[in-house]
């Protein structure tokens, strides 16, 4: 980077065809969606007809083509109406004033989802710069939900101090969480990818006791299902009740959580440590950093951050728990690690890459439903994203970029190793 | 030559989204025109479309409408969590379908809040009876699936060898242990009429006589209708307990059983749930003994018909024995004829009202 900064600033020609993270995380993504396009021209049976008739008559070519374009294009139209906006909707709104809330709905849709992520990932992305590979986030968010329920519905009180008590109730549920593993890193060196992943099935365990069992499960109520949190205790949604738009407060406390992650990491002297950690623990440890408190305070971070995604899942949408809360497809917690991964490890761009993810999952209902295109190809898509970007040299080589420098390319593994 | 060629990699890129761009501007007078089909549409629970049973069964009934009526197309949307069930069903409202269908007892809030927020909008639910306020329109679709049971457990009682049976449950509610506690009043009723000895493993009855909105007995639960590895478990420790029939009420979790069964090898069998096994699991219909079914798939068809014709009736439709909504069909191990007249007498005696299907009334025998 240094040589660029000295250089006059490069033309738009030269930073376009330069391997520099920002242009191939864009390339990455253009890959992702054109692999997206072949899955559908593969798996649709409308297209498969007409490549089947590709020698049945003159046109048979041209209208494969058609078929497969028109396939391809109504699938990522309809993502982008799901996900985004309608333009049509838009403008209608727009000029007669009317129907807001449903333009908007695919909008606050994809914040609604966005926001409990961009949490979670950016406690993922913390414990990454400094090295450790925080693979229990998933369980902390449980932990985090299931405390900011009990609180929220076993207690009663004004908003005013049961709201800020239900989110610090599952702060400090995910940081218990969190502790344990880092803990256990700190003192006794046992690994933290192994301790963290086991411990998500502990907390599975736990979240299906709760929510079978008397105190915490609703009253009446034989199946594993939670009590439901007082209205004092939840985020309230943005626009009121009434817009049925789900988008809540949370979007602040997400925005909050930016503004401390990027204070930690870039102003404050402990975030100084983790980075030197994450980038070369011997160094760290000969310059005089105390490893194994980094180590604790991370883990508690990312802890305590992850309880608070979970904590907010549950507050915005649907104010209890149940036996499948994040489990499977929904668990947040995962999605983080390649979101984390996708955002380079910095707040902004987990902000970015966050959106992204609520996008492509919140738009692929919208292209299931309507072309019948199956949802899953979102995930796909996601996964193809991440694996591009995981491999710039690849992306390199494929659109023939310049290497003008590999720095922030690389993404940190060390946590394997140390 | 090499600046040439990136040239032509970024205009190829470049292409490629402009020329995705125009179709998709292009696509859109395409499928204007497909809008004014009525539109039936259905919210699956986590089990999705493909589960061989109730899920599936209701996506069957949009279908079969579909093929009654020119008019009616199909769409569906699968839940990957519960937090999925009240995006999906908005989706579908913004959607402006004519119906939505969604399945299940766990469905019961959001459709609630669905149906409450947008009383206009037609919904069907199967396996539930929201409390909805009036003027809303919604068509409770439920079973009493104790009746099949009922037959399913007397099914079991008289073909068992080892005189143990055993059932378990998706999830401890009333619309999953219904069918259990029919399934545990047949066994007993078998017992106690033709002086034999079947114990029942895996479901004890409460002591209020169960109906459809509540019957909340103790019992085995798997707490999932898609963890297969959990049903196959459960199912080896019955067949470790001598049991040699198991009933899975627990949707696609049942193929877990009928994994077990083919490891535990010949003399053990089961008893499919909801829709007809050896339709559904075609290949594994030699496992089963028969089918305690569900007239999910009739009666959902029945609804989207009637809405598209404009005659729907909102409340609730009750299936029973004796309007085929719920029934035993035999599977693909053969039952001796006299069984069988065993088993039409008591579907007669139910139908009559002279036979119960409250376990209470049959004393378990020890």
């Amino acid at each position: 980077m240094s040589d660029v900064a000295t250089k006059p600033r490069p033309s738009l020609w030269v930073r376009y065809t330069s391997s520099s993270p920002i242009v191939v995380t864009i390339y990455a993504l253009i890959l992702g969606l054109v692999i997206g396009a072949l899955i559908i021209v593969t798996t649709t049976p409308a297209v498969l007809d007409a490549w089947r008739g590709l020698f049945s008559s003159w046109n048979g070519l041209p209208h494969a083509l058609n078929v497969s374009f028109n396939n391809v294009g109504a699938g990522y139209r309809e993502m982008f109406t799901g996900s985004i906006v309608d333009p049509q909707g838009f403008w209608h709104s727009l000029v007669t004033g009317k129907g807001w809330p449903n333009t908007l709905t695919p909008l606050s849709e994809t914040l609604t989802y966005a926001t409990p992520l961009v949490i979670v990932s950016i406690g993922v992305g913390i414990a990454f710069q400094t090295g450790l590979f925080n693979i229990g986030a998933n369980g902390q968010a449980v932990i985090g939900g299931i405390a900011g329920v009990a609180f929220g519905s076993m207690l009663h009180m004004p908003t005013i101090i049961h709201l800020p008590l239900a989110l610090v109730a599952g702060v400090a549920g995910g940081m218990l969480c969190g502790a344990l593993p880092g803990v256990l890193k700190a003192y006794t060196g046992a690994h933290e990818v192994i301790v963290t992943l086991m411990f998500n099935y502990v907390t599975y365990a736990f979240l299906l006791f709760m929510v079978l069992s008397t105190p915490f499960q609703q009253p009446g109520q034989s199946n594993d299902l939670s009590r439901t949190m007082d209205p004092t205790a939840v985020l309230p949604p943005l626009f009121g009740t009434k817009s049925g738009l789900r988008v809540s407060y949370g979007v602040f406390v997400a925005a909050l959580v930016v503004l401390f992650a990027w204070w930690l990491l870039n102003r404050s002297s402990l975030g100084f440590d983790f980075r030197v950690t994450g980038a070369n623990p011997s160094a760290a440890r000969a310059s005089g950093i105390n490893a194994r408190k980094v180590i604790v305070v991370a883990f508690l971070i990312s802890g305590g951050l992850a309880g608070l995604a979970g904590v907010v899942q549950v507050a915005s949408t649907t104010h209890y728990v149940d036996g499948t809360f994040l489990i499977g497809n929904a668990g947040i917690g995962f999605t983080a690690i390649t979101v984390a991964l996708l955002g380079r490890n910095r707040p902004i761009g987990i902000v970015w890459a966050a959106l992204l993810f609520a996008a492509l999952g919140v738009g692929g209902r919208n292209m299931q439903s309507t072309t019948g295109i199956p949802l899953d190809l979102a995930t796909v898509i996601q996964s193809a994203i991440v694996l591009f970007v995981a491999t710039p040299v690849l992306v390199k080589e494929i659109f023939r970029l310049r290497n003008v420098s590999t720095v922030g390319l690389q993404i940190s593994t060390t946590g394997w190793g140390s | 030559m090499r600046s040439i060629r990136r040239f032509a990699t970024v205009l190829g890129a470049g292409t490629l989204i402009l020329g995705t761009l125009t179709l998709s501007l292009a696509a859109t007078s395409v499928t204007a025109s497909a809008v004014s089909k009525f539109k039936a549409c259905v919210v699956t629970d986590t089990g999705g479309i493909n589960d061989g049973s109730f899920n599936q069964s209701a996506y069957d009934g949009l279908k079969d409408a579909a093929k009654a009526d020119n008019n009616i197309s199909y769409t569906y949307l699968s839940s990957s969590a519960s937090t999925d069930y009240a995006p999906n069903i908005n989706q579908f409202i913004s959607e402006k379908c004519g119906i939505i269908v969604t399945v299940g007892f766990l469905m019961d809030t959001a459709t609630k809040n669905a149906a409450n927020a947008h009383p206009s909008q037609k919904f069907a639910i199967v396996d539930d009876a929201p409390a909805v306020k009036k003027g809303t329109h919604v068509s409770a679709l439920q079973y009493e699936t104790d009746q099949a049971g009922f037959l399913g457990g007397i099914l079991a009682a008289g073909s068992s060898k080892t005189g143990v049976v055993a059932t378990y449950g998706g999830e401890n509610f009333s619309a999953v242990t219904l069918y259990e506690n029919g399934f545990v009043a047949g066994v007993r009723y078998y017992d106690l009429t033709y002086k034999k000895k079947v114990t029942v493993l895996g479901w004890t009855p409460p002591k209020v006589a169960c109906n459809l909105n509540k019957c909340a007995g103790t019992g085995t639960f798997v707490n999932s209708f898609t963890d297969q590895t959990a049903g196959k478990s459960d199912t080896t420790a019955f067949f470790a307990e001598h049991a040699d029939i198991v009933f899975p009420v627990a949707g696609s979790v049942g193929l877990g059983s009928v994994a077990a069964a083919k490891l535990a090898g010949a003399g053990h069998s089961i008893i499919w749930v909801d829709s007809n096994g050896c339709i559904q699991e075609k290949a594994d219909c030699k496992y089963f003994l028969g089918t305690v079914a569900k007239g999910v798939e009739p009666s959902v068809e029945a609804a989207v018909l009637s809405a598209a014709k404009g005659t729907f009736k909102s409340g609730s439709y009750i299936g029973t024995l004796k309007n085929n909504g719920t029934a035993l069909e035999y599977g693909g191990i053969s039952v001796p004829s006299s069984l069988k007249a065993e088993i039409a007498t008591a579907k007669a005696g139910i139908i009559a009202g002279t036979i119960s299907v409250n376990p209470n009334k049959y004393p378990a025998v020890k």
